[in-house]
């Protein structure tokens, strides 16, 4: 199912780029960009452009806020943070990642022994 | 949820400015690229290279801007956008559709808006005072002697006002005409008599001077006058120092103390251009102040807030039987009643309104039935590309959206040109509104108005829409496909919807020409009725004799008689004649009177006739017939012993199986209370109340013994009415030059006048009822036409096979003719049930009148057999080879 494939990874992606804005503070979308690409230790190739399909989304759900500024070499771009709301919902959905994890991790586990 | 509603105020505010929206998005991804584009450079990449390296680690950039758009957009907005630009190509294709369709919809909603006006206007607007719900009209009634709502006296009325707790306050009025000389011309202005009160009871203030002040009411005050703003600017020039000059009202002098602005008017029947005067200072109704016994006096009073109707009967009825205690000559056996004063006002009219509501109403039903009709043919042919659109994915939801977003602008257009046709409808209706109704708003199409009509037009985009919306949706993919284009591919159930909805506009066509019916038949019965005397060639005018000048009953015969020899003389003027009243158009006097020799008349069955005082030859110029005895002549004056004439019907109603002739009657009427007359002699008899009435008992009095302050004159001449009115005019200004003479018309005309309001809801319905005629006949050649046209291959081959061109028709005629019976038969149980509600309209014409049922049926069945014939005719001429090719 193309359709709920594409679902998970979007949730994946928004809380990615939640997690990014906490941990880092202000930053452009290149920035949460190269920020996840190298957490991910480059595991994760990814359009860079898909990041902001999740940054829309994230704003309009009023989880981040948005505003222009100019970067270290003088450029002018689009600076996003982490609202307090936004850290409240990252709270809960980090939770509920783990747990799911967890879950899922331990199911996955008893196969192998099984 | 927070997030949710965020997220949709957000896309909202986004979709309001998509093209900043973009740009900034544009700018976004620039410097995205420039960033990744730095970067690369670094790592050692050639300028161009590192763009390019930038553009794909960024993705399509088209499509990122797509995305973004969509995710900023309103969908479920851009849908149906969407679909309407489409259902505006649909449209435009199909003209010839798109314009009945439309014109149908523009008469359904334009008359609907029309009347609504009218019925908002009158109805359910508040009447223009503040608080307007606290008014009430209260009334005296004596329900033993059928008497429901009648006047006070001013006696009684001063008790209630006194003793009440519910009333705010309260305040009497009067309405006569007195005489305004000293400003050039004399003339007529209508006059309310009132009590001090009045104006504080309705909360409006004068724009100029002051209100009565109770001093204004006591006996001995000076006389004021306050004038209306319109008499104000028509007779006295707006000037504002007016205040403190006089007039003069039937000779007597009145000070001006204000003006009352436009906006009031009391009673609200009256012509603009009125005065009020204290009730004290009239000449009339002042000297009837002290006595009990009267009914006169109107009286309306403003509820305190929050007393409810209930309590509001509770404490007049207390009132009322203390007042009946106290008083019990005048008052034993009457009771207080009383209604809104809004009530008052529009009860006559408000049946009659909601009769044309709900006239329109069927019209409009029948025009969406109509248009259903031409949407489920249209859908039909349209099967196939719906088909091909659900192949193509379209949802069952996304297509009825789509077919009703075109039935709604299909609405929308009709409603469009609707709401322009009502513009229209409503000056041609205030054009022929009749006089007498009360107009409390003026009558347009106003916001709110506006508001009901493009409701009226979605709701009705709804109705008709939605059943082939559903049917186009449900159609079988796979057989619609395989037929493809072909017309023969229709289920059965649209077939018949589509006859249903043929049927049901007849049975609805078929209600609305029952009502028209009785309305024409009682109408022209009303015009066909006998008055009893005959109006043709009568001219009248009315002459008032001021009462402070003319007070003795001496006088008011002396210049009668004086008027009348000069006009007998004129040439061509013999016959002339007063009398007061005249009947139908001045309201009828009734009194009880007693048989000299019988016992005086119990209180359940009292006897009484209408009054009428007449010179000697009133009844030549009349025609009205003597059946025995005499009439009047010259020698029945003051002097002489009293006499009367009576109608045929009060000879056999209180003289049954007897001679009237020679006995005699009394009744207390001035100026000789308690005298007995002879009856001289028996006429015919008149409808004196109404043309809808039927005659009722009468009696006639000489004017010389019983005159009265003013004279109704009426005159039988072959010349033309102007000459004959001038020459009244000049006859009575030769006896006083300061006498008005009012109302000057053709009997006849004034007498055709009091039909104005059946005549004009018989007009409404009548075209209402053509309407439905021509929608209704359309309706059925619409569905005969495409069912001709959808058997072109079945009559084909029945031609080939050897049926007669006969046959074929008579085949197609009996569909037509099926549909009209199963809508006959539909329609007759409606039809009977909604005249029932006309009944107290209609003039000896039974609710459920056979011939007009009867004809109706007739009407309706030749209609739709014309409407049939049409495409029969067709049929009969389809060239089997070419039908057989048809497939």
């Amino acid at each position: 199912m193309a359709g709920d494939k594409s679902e998970i990874l979007q949730g994946t992606l928004d809380l990615m780029v939640l997690k990014t804005l906490e941990s880092m503070g202000p930053l452009h979308g290149y920035g949460i960009a190269r920020r996840i690409e190298q957490i991910s230790e480059d595991a994760l190739q990814i359009n860079q452009g898909t990041i902001y399909a999740s940054l829309v989304r994230l704003l309009q759900r009023g989880w981040i806020s948005g505003a222009w500024g100019t970067s270290d070499n003088n450029r002018k771009a689009k600076f996003y943070s982490i609202t307090r709301a936004g850290r409240k919902q990252l709270q809960a959905e980090a939770q509920n990642w783990e747990r799911i994890s967890a879950v899922i991790g331990r199911v996955l586990r008893s196969a192998e022994r099984g | 949820m927070l997030a949710w509603i965020r997220a949709l105020a957000s896309r909202m505010r986004a979709s309001l400015s998509p093209r900043q929206i973009d740009q900034e998005f544009e700018h976004e991804l620039d410097a995205h690229l420039d960033m990744l584009a730095d970067e690369n450079v670094r790592r050692g990449m050639s300028p161009e290279e590192a763009r390019r390296a930038a553009r794909i680690r960024l993705g399509g950039q088209t499509q990122l801007k797509e995305t973004n758009r969509e995710l900023h957009g309103l969908p479920a907005l851009e849908t149906f956008l969407q679909d309407t630009r489409y259902a505006f190509r649909m449209l435009r294709k199909n003209p010839g559709f798109t314009a009945v369709a439309v014109l149908t919809l523009a008469l359904g909603i334009g008359a609907n808006t029309a009347i609504f006006s009218v019925v908002y206007a009158m109805l359910l607007k508040p009447l223009p005072y503040s608080h307007p719900e606290q008014l009430l009209t209260v009334f005296e009634a004596q329900p033993q002697a059928g008497v429901n709502a009648t006047g006070w006296s001013y006696a009684n009325f001063a008790e209630l006002r006194e003793q009440n707790r519910i009333f705010s306050d309260m305040a009497g009025s009067q309405q006569h005409q007195l005489t305004l000389t000293g400003r050039g011309e004399p003339s007529v202005v209508n006059t309310s008599v009132v009590t001090p009160e009045l104006f504080s009871v309705f909360g409006q203030r004068p724009i100029v001077g002051r209100p009565f002040y109770p001093e204004d009411g006591k006996p001995g005050a000076p006389a004021a006058v306050i004038l209306s703003e319109n008499l104000w600017r028509g007779s006295f020039g707006a000037d504002p120092k007016v205040i403190g000059s006089s007039i003069n009202l039937d000779k007597r002098s009145f000070t001006i103390v204000g003006v009352m602005p436009a906006v009031f008017r009391f009673p609200i029947l009256t012509a603009s251009e009125q005065l009020w005067i204290p009730l004290v200072q009239d000449p009339l109704f002042g000297s009837w102040m002290d006595r009990r016994g009267g009914h006169w006096l109107q009286v309306t009073g403003r509820l305190k807030p929050g007393v409810s109707m209930t309590q509001a009967q509770a404490e007049l009825d207390a009132i009322g039987a203390r007042l009946a205690k106290e008083f019990p000559a005048e008052n034993d056996g009457w009771t207080i009643r009383f209604v809104p004063l809004k009530q008052k006002i529009v009860g006559n009219v408000k049946s009659a309104l909601l009769v044309l509501m709900g006239a329109v109403g069927l019209v409009l039903l029948i025009a969406c039935a109509n248009i259903a009709n031409l949407l489920l043919t249209r859908a039909t042919s349209r099967a196939r590309e719906i088909a091909v659109r659900t192949a193509l994915g379209a949802g069952r939801s996304r297509i009825v959206r789509q077919l009703l977003s075109e039935t709604l602008v299909l609405g929308l257009l009709g409603g469009l040109a609707g709401i322009a046709l009502a513009y229209v409808g409503v000056q041609g209706l205030t054009a022929l509104m009749p006089q007498d109704l009360p107009q409390l708003n003026a009558i347009r199409v106003d916001n709110f108005v506006l508001g009901f009509a493009l409701l009226l037009s979605a709701v009705a985009s709804c109705a008709f829409g939605l059943a082939p919306a559903l049917f186009a949706a449900n159609s079988n993919l796979q057989s619609s496909l395989r037929e493809g284009g072909t017309r023969s591919g229709e289920s059965g159930n649209r077939r018949r919807a589509r006859s249903f909805l043929a049927a049901g506009e007849i049975a609805l066509a078929m209600v609305l020409l029952v009502a028209a019916g009785l309305l024409l038949r009682s109408f022209s019965k009303l015009t066909a009725v006998s008055p009893g005397f005959d109006a043709q060639h009568v001219v009248q005018a009315d002459i008032s004799l001021p009462r402070f000048q003319y007070s003795l009953p001496q006088q008011w015969a002396a210049f009668s008689e004086e008027l009348l020899m000069r006009l007998q003389s004129e040439p061509g003027m013999r016959d002339a004649a007063v009398v007061v009243p005249r009947p139908m158009t001045d309201g009828f006097v009734n009194l009880g009177f007693d048989i000299v020799g019988n016992p005086p008349a119990s209180a359940g069955a009292s006897r009484t006739a209408n009054y009428v005082s007449v010179s000697p030859d009133y009844f030549r110029v009349m025609e009205i017939p003597l059946r025995a005895g005499r009439l009047f002549d010259q020698h029945d004056v003051a002097a002489s012993p009293r006499v009367s004439l009576i109608s045929e019907a009060m000879a056999r109603i209180y003289f049954p199986n007897q001679n009237p002739l020679g006995k005699q009657i009394v009744f207390g009427f001035p100026p000789d209370i308690g005298a007995a007359r002879e009856i001289v002699g028996v006429v015919g008899d008149v409808r004196d109340v109404a043309l809808a009435q039927d005659p009722g008992a009468m009696m006639y009095v000489p004017y010389a013994q019983a005159p009265f302050w003013g004279a109704n004159v009426v005159v039988r001449s072959t010349l033309s009415a102007a000459s004959v009115a001038s020459t009244i005019r000049r006859d009575v200004q030769q006896i006083d030059k300061d006498l008005p003479v009012t109302d000057v018309a053709m009997m006849k005309d004034t007498i055709d006048a009091t039909l104005a309001q059946p005549k004009f809801r018989t007009f409404l319905l009548g075209l209402f009822a053509a309407m439905a005629l021509v929608l209704a006949a359309t309706g059925i050649f619409g569905v005969i036409s495409y069912s001709v046209s959808r058997r072109t291959n079945e009559i084909g081959i029945r031609i080939t096979l050897g049926a007669s061109r006969n046959t074929i028709l008579r085949m197609v005629l009996r569909e037509t003719l099926m549909l009209t019976g199963a809508g006959l038969v539909l329609g007759l149980p409606s039809a009977l049930a909604a005249s029932h509600l006309l009944g107290h309209m209609l003039f000896s014409v039974s609710a459920n009148d056979p011939a007009t049922l009867a004809a109706v049926a007739f009407t309706l069945g030749l209609i739709a057999a014309i409407a049939g014939y049409i495409p029969a005719r067709r049929a009969m001429r389809v060239d089997p080879m070419v039908a057989l090719r048809h497939e």
